[in-house]
């Protein structure tokens, strides 16, 4: 081997700072290139203490390590958990996508609950979402069965040193905790919505009022009374109470069904199958914002205001368009990784 | 380190390509792979190498994301060490990559010099 030594430096203070900028890297990545990246950084701060440059450098380098083990850039040497790390990403797209969607989604079919709409732009995105929706709940069980069996499958062989099981049950039960609390939590405050379920109106709307009350209550935290606080504040402790906990309760569930994903063994035809469901997702989700853009153009409240859109309901539509944006990234890597597993 | 006798023929299409998916880091990626061409080194040293050839410094998140991507596409590897610095060697296919990337560099830096001689007269 060849090479200069690093200067000597006072070490103390750099492995402090070296240690501090390792953490913009993600932990796979410190527990693979930490040690000797950190020796770097030691030398380079000895030769130079402060530098501006440097430390851009080591963010930008630990964002794009981030984006990379989130599977949504970069190359690895191992394709299978990227493609997981790629469908996790996806699916985590599709989750928020589906949480400011839903909330979109329910306040069209809650009007329509009370009276047609009374503009074509406003009927053609009702169902243009409900059709959208519909697909998203079959995509869902689809994508949902063959990682379910997986699991179970897993499980179900035991908890072998090194095995695929490890660190499985932790996840999964954290996915079903938080899944069971916002269906739970849906369908009660969902039965307490005026203008759904027991409604007698209910049965000419698009579709069930309970399918429509139980999206709303369970999207209810997608409200822009959180910028009103006196309003916020007339609202029954219950239901602040669920707003705040449907949310965490919806991440624990999401965040659960992530780590499954990138944890678990898939073999490449359950793979390639994910991928080509996350394709379609995709489009599914191109449909449903494009829906969602012809009601905002719109721009006609409806009888009684009940199809107006609001800010809350422009910011849904971008943060959607980023969800999709990235979603659209992590299938691509998916699907040029699980190209690689195939071979 | 690891050699692999070559033909001297033209290069495979694949090795000259092998580079150009780096993109921004194609740069990176053949400084570090020119400096690997005589012997392993650590990232420290692969910085020093390539400052004093190339008169540039790659910092510490560049250089290692440029090792990362050429690790995983085959063409260096590490070394085994017991010291925190591990080193990285270029593997054979690194090695001709690199050949067919620097002889494609070469033959449009000679037609840039000789076009440069014919019409403004420099050499």
């Amino acid at each position: 081997m060849s090479g200069p030594e690093g200067p000597e430096a006072p070490r103390g203070r750099a492995e402090d700072a070296a240690a501090r900028l390792l953490r913009w890297y993600p932990k796979a990545w410190r527990s693979r290139y930490g040690e000797e990246f950190t020796e770097l950084l030691i030398c380079d701060i000895g030769e130079r203490p402060r530098s501006w440059p440097r430390t851009a450098d080591v963010i930008r380098g630990g964002i794009v390590a981030r984006l990379g083990d989130a599977g949504l850039c970069g190359c690895a040497p191992e394709a299978g958990p990227r493609v997981r790390a790629s469908l996790a990403s996806l699916a985590c797209c599709v989750a928020v996508f589906l949480g400011f969607g839903g909330a979109m989604w329910s306040q069209l079919t809650i009007g329509w609950q009370w009276s047609e709409p009374d503009t074509a732009g406003v009927a053609v995105a009702t169902f243009v979402t409900s059709g959208a929706m519909l697909a998203f709940a079959v995509l869902a069980v689809l994508a949902g069965l063959p990682v379910a069996w997986s699991v179970a499958s897993c499980l179900a062989r035991g908890r072998p040193p090194g095995g695929a099981a490890r660190g499985l049950l932790g996840p999964s039960v954290l996915f079903l905790a938080g899944l069971a609390i916002v269906v739970a939590g849906g369908r009660h405050f969902g039965n307490g919505w005026p203008g759904t379920g027991g409604h007698p109106w209910a049965r000419q709307g698009l579709v069930p009022g309970g399918v429509a009350a139980f999206s709303w209550a369970s999207t209810l935290s997608v409200s822009s009374f959180w910028a009103h606080p006196a309003a916020l504040a007339a609202f029954p402790a219950a239901e602040l109470a669920w707003m705040a906990l449907s949310p965490l309760a919806a991440a624990c569930a999401v965040a659960g069904a992530v780590t499954v994903v990138r944890r678990a063994e898939f073999s490449p035809r359950i793979l390639d199958f994910e991928t080509r469901l996350g394709a379609a997702a995709c489009v599914i989700m191109v449909v449903f914002l494009g829906g969602c853009c012809a009601w905002i153009a719109d721009r006609a409240p409806g009888p009684g205001n009940l199809f107006h859109a609001g800010a809350i309901d422009v910011a849904g539509v971008a943060v959607m368009t980023v969800a999709l944006a990235v979603a659209r990234q992590a299938r691509r890597q998916a699907a040029r990784h699980a190209r690689a597993v195939a071979r | 380190m690891p050699r692999r006798e070559t033909s001297g023929g033209a290069p495979e299409p694949d090795h000259a390509k092998a580079l150009a998916g780096f993109g921004r880091y194609a740069g990176p990626a053949t400084l570090i792979l020119a400096s690997l061409a005589d012997g392993a080194k650590h990232g420290y040293a692969l910085t020093k190498d390539i400052e004093s050839f190339a008169g540039v410094r790659l910092a510490p998140g560049t250089l290692y994301e440029a090792l990362a991507r050429l690790q995983a596409q085959g063409l260096i590897e590490p070394v085994e060490s017991h010291d925190r610095r591990r080193p990285y060697r270029l593997t054979a296919v690194g090695a001709e990559t690199l050949r067919a990337h620097l002889d494609a560099q070469r033959r449009v830096a000679d037609l840039g010099l000789r076009r440069l001689a014919a019409g403004w007269g420099l050499t």
